[in-house]
């Protein structure tokens, strides 16, 4: 009895693993295509197709190097300057945006409700919509082609979701915590200092992450905005791959992953915080 | 400017429609625990809120040691609170936790890092937690963490202690513990102290002088022997006393007082009385009697509803004409609901109350 109750029970994980991992191969299949094209030669590519166990002694990172090296592409280049671009596209708006959000869960001022239906209201427009303006404002404040106006133009959108997102992350923390510290004499900045961003730490990760994923993978006002080639960002680089009348698919696909490589890393090294900063406040008190 | 050392002075907040605090005035002495005592909703968070510093109130003014502290803001009043959820910083250790208030104001109270924890030390050592100081708020139990914030308060030795509700998140046995150490504390240190509580146990053990609130208004300030045995209010009557005071509605003509389930005549002394009003008789003074001990004029004869045991005494529930009134007896009866009984009531100390205003008219008869 008991013995095929433990066997019933068994049958239904394994039914479960072998579901949940049909789910998550069809899910890696495109990921896993890329990488097996970006280690093998074009050639073999072209005459065996790719859905399959690649050849161990033909295995390269020669594209790789070609990718990174060639002066053609310039991967390298364009590396460096989505680093450049993406870490101060999100390092300004999380710093800006925790100072606003501070004010907005724990402050009384005038106008608060409308000033914060604004901020809702930016992050609804669509980026595309503000192109022409702001690349003839661009172009007379002298801002465009430089790392300047494109880090200006992420973060001033950046601030506005980073602001929404830690403003309900910091009204998840008890109220009568923030209020004992003014009690206890501390200032608003001290409290932000001391007890807000201490308890946030998850959140600012979360969101710090989120917004250089998002700046990372940004081709279209990198396009647009970033025009010559020492300035050009790794998403612009890496269309560049792809040639008018010829598509070396190693090379592409060796790009890619360069290029997807660095918010990979980083969400993997803070996935715990980034969780807990998604799904919020959850300290036993 | 006054005696007192913190005065409220018809001190009025509304929120919105709702008036949460309704010109409520008070005056508590220096080293006096003064309870705020009332059900949930009836202001009296929010007053303490107000003599924090937490909220402003539209009216009134606060004074501390005759300092005008209304427009201060909370750190500059030398008040410190303790709050319902003890608010604890979850990611400081329990040191820091108790140094926070001094180290915000380091400068200003010109304290080194060794003044800061000799006073960390000795504060921790009153309250027998020396050995928690290096630990986190979330790994201590309730009663730990209450000590810690009650440490916290005690650190900086404020002008006044504000309480709100800091024994409700304990379980009974630890509450009563750290209810008698707290008193003993105030006590002993000559703290002045506001309390905030809707428990009137709590209350009642606690207090120096109760304030009893509802729906914004303080109803009576008194000691705890005064607001239980002179009520001002029908409502303090029905608040304090486990049971509380039995409420009757009766009417009063020229010579007769008409209550549910019986009548008696009223004396010279109370012929002022008229028309409808409310009779208040404390379980305690109310007797059940065998009929033949009395005369049947002096008793009221009523149904038993229910019989509940305390231990050590009994509450009969008995009825009169649909009417519960509730008499405590320490005298094992052997009744059933529907057994009738007859209860003599002390007349002496039956209060009356006003039927539009619920205010005390004062007791039945002079005694």
């Amino acid at each position: 009895m008991k013995k095929s109750f433990i066997s019933r029970r068994a049958f239904k994980t394994l039914a479960l693993n072998l579901v949940v991992w049909v789910f998550a191969l069809a899910w890696m299949l495109p990921f896993i295509g890329l990488v097996a094209v970006s280690i093998q030669p074009y050639r073999e590519v072209v005459v065996k197709g790719w859905v399959r166990v690649p050849d161990l002694s033909s295995l390269t990172l020669n594209n790789y190097i070609e990718a990174l090296r060639n002066p053609l592409y310039d991967l390298a280049t364009g590396y460096r300057n989505s680093v450049i671009v993406a870490f101060l596209s999100s390092l300004i708006p999380v710093v800006a945006a925790a100072l606003t959000a501070y004010a907005f869960a724990n402050l009384d001022f005038r106008l608060k409700a409308l000033l914060f239906a604004t901020i809702l209201f930016i992050m609804m427009v669509p980026q595309q919509l503000t192109v022409v303006p702001l690349f003839l404002l661009y172009r007379n404040l002298g801002l465009y082609d430089t790392f300047q106006g494109i880090i200006l133009l992420h973060s001033a959108w950046g601030i506005a979701w980073v602001t929404f997102f830690l403003r309900n992350y910091f009204r998840f923390i008890p109220r009568s915590l923030v209020e004992a510290a003014r009690v206890d004499g501390a200032s608003e900045i001290t409290i932000f200092y001391k007890i807000i961003l201490p308890l946030s730490i998850p959140a600012l990760i979360a969101s710090f992450i989120m917004q250089f994923t998002w700046v990372w993978n940004d081709l279209f006002y990198a396009l647009v905005f970033l025009a010559s080639r020492d300035k050009q960002v790794i998403t612009q680089k890496v269309v560049m791959l792809k040639g008018e009348f010829h598509i070396d698919w190693g090379l592409l696909t060796a790009g890619s992953i360069i290029s997807m490589s660095t918010p990979l890393i980083l969400y993997v090294v803070f996935n715990k915080y980034f969780m807990r900063g998604v799904a919020a406040w959850g300290v036993k008190r | 400017m006054t005696s007192a050392f913190l005065k409220l002075d018809r001190v009025t907040k509304r929120f919105r429609n709702v008036i949460a605090v309704d010109k409520a005035s008070l005056d508590v002495g220096k080293g006096e625990l003064l309870v705020l005592l009332g059900p949930s909703g009836c202001g009296k968070t929010t007053t303490l809120r107000i003599i924090a510093g937490l909220e402003t109130p539209d009216e009134g003014r606060v004074y501390i040691d005759g300092v005008d502290v209304t427009d201060m803001e909370p750190g500059d009043r030398d008040v410190s609170m303790v709050f319902q959820d003890y608010a604890l910083y979850p990611h400081m250790s329990v040191f820091d936790n108790i140094a926070f208030p001094l180290t915000v104001r380091r400068g200003k109270l010109r304290l080194s890092r060794r003044d800061i924890e000799e006073r960390v030390l000795k504060v921790a050592k009153m309250l027998r937690i020396e050995e928690l100081l290096d630990r986190k708020p979330p790994q201590l139990s309730g009663g730990q963490q209450q000590r810690v914030a009650l440490a916290r308060a005690l650190v900086r030795e404020p002008k006044v202690w504000l309480m709100d509700e800091p024994l409700s998140n304990l379980d009974a046995l630890v509450r009563m513990q750290v209810r008698a150490e707290l008193k003993r504390l105030q006590k002993d240190l000559g703290i002045t102290m506001v309390y905030v509580t809707h428990d009137q146990i709590e209350a009642l053990t606690l207090a120096d002088r109760i304030a009893v609130m509802n729906k914004g208004r303080v109803l009576q300030v008194g000691s705890p022997k005064d607001v239980y045995e002179n009520p001002e209010h029908v409502f303090v009557a029905t608040f304090i006393g486990a049971p509380p005071m039995n409420i009757l509605e009766c009417k009063a003509t020229e010579e007769i007082l008409e209550c549910p389930g019986f009548s008696r005549p009223l004396q010279p002394s109370t012929r002022g009385l008229q028309g409808k009003l409310y009779v208040g008789i404390r379980p305690e003074h109310i007797e059940i009697v065998s009929i033949s001990e009395v005369t049947k004029e002096d008793v009221v004869e009523a149904k038993v509803y229910v019989v509940e045991p305390l231990g050590s005494e009994y509450i009969v529930n008995a009825v009169l004409e649909g009417e519960i009134v509730k008499v405590r007896t320490s005298r094992e009866l052997l009744l059933s609901p529907g057994d009738t009984v007859y209860l003599k009531i002390d007349w002496s100390r039956a209060s009356v109350f006003d039927f539009e205003s619920g205010g005390s008219l004062g007791k039945l008869l002079k005694r």
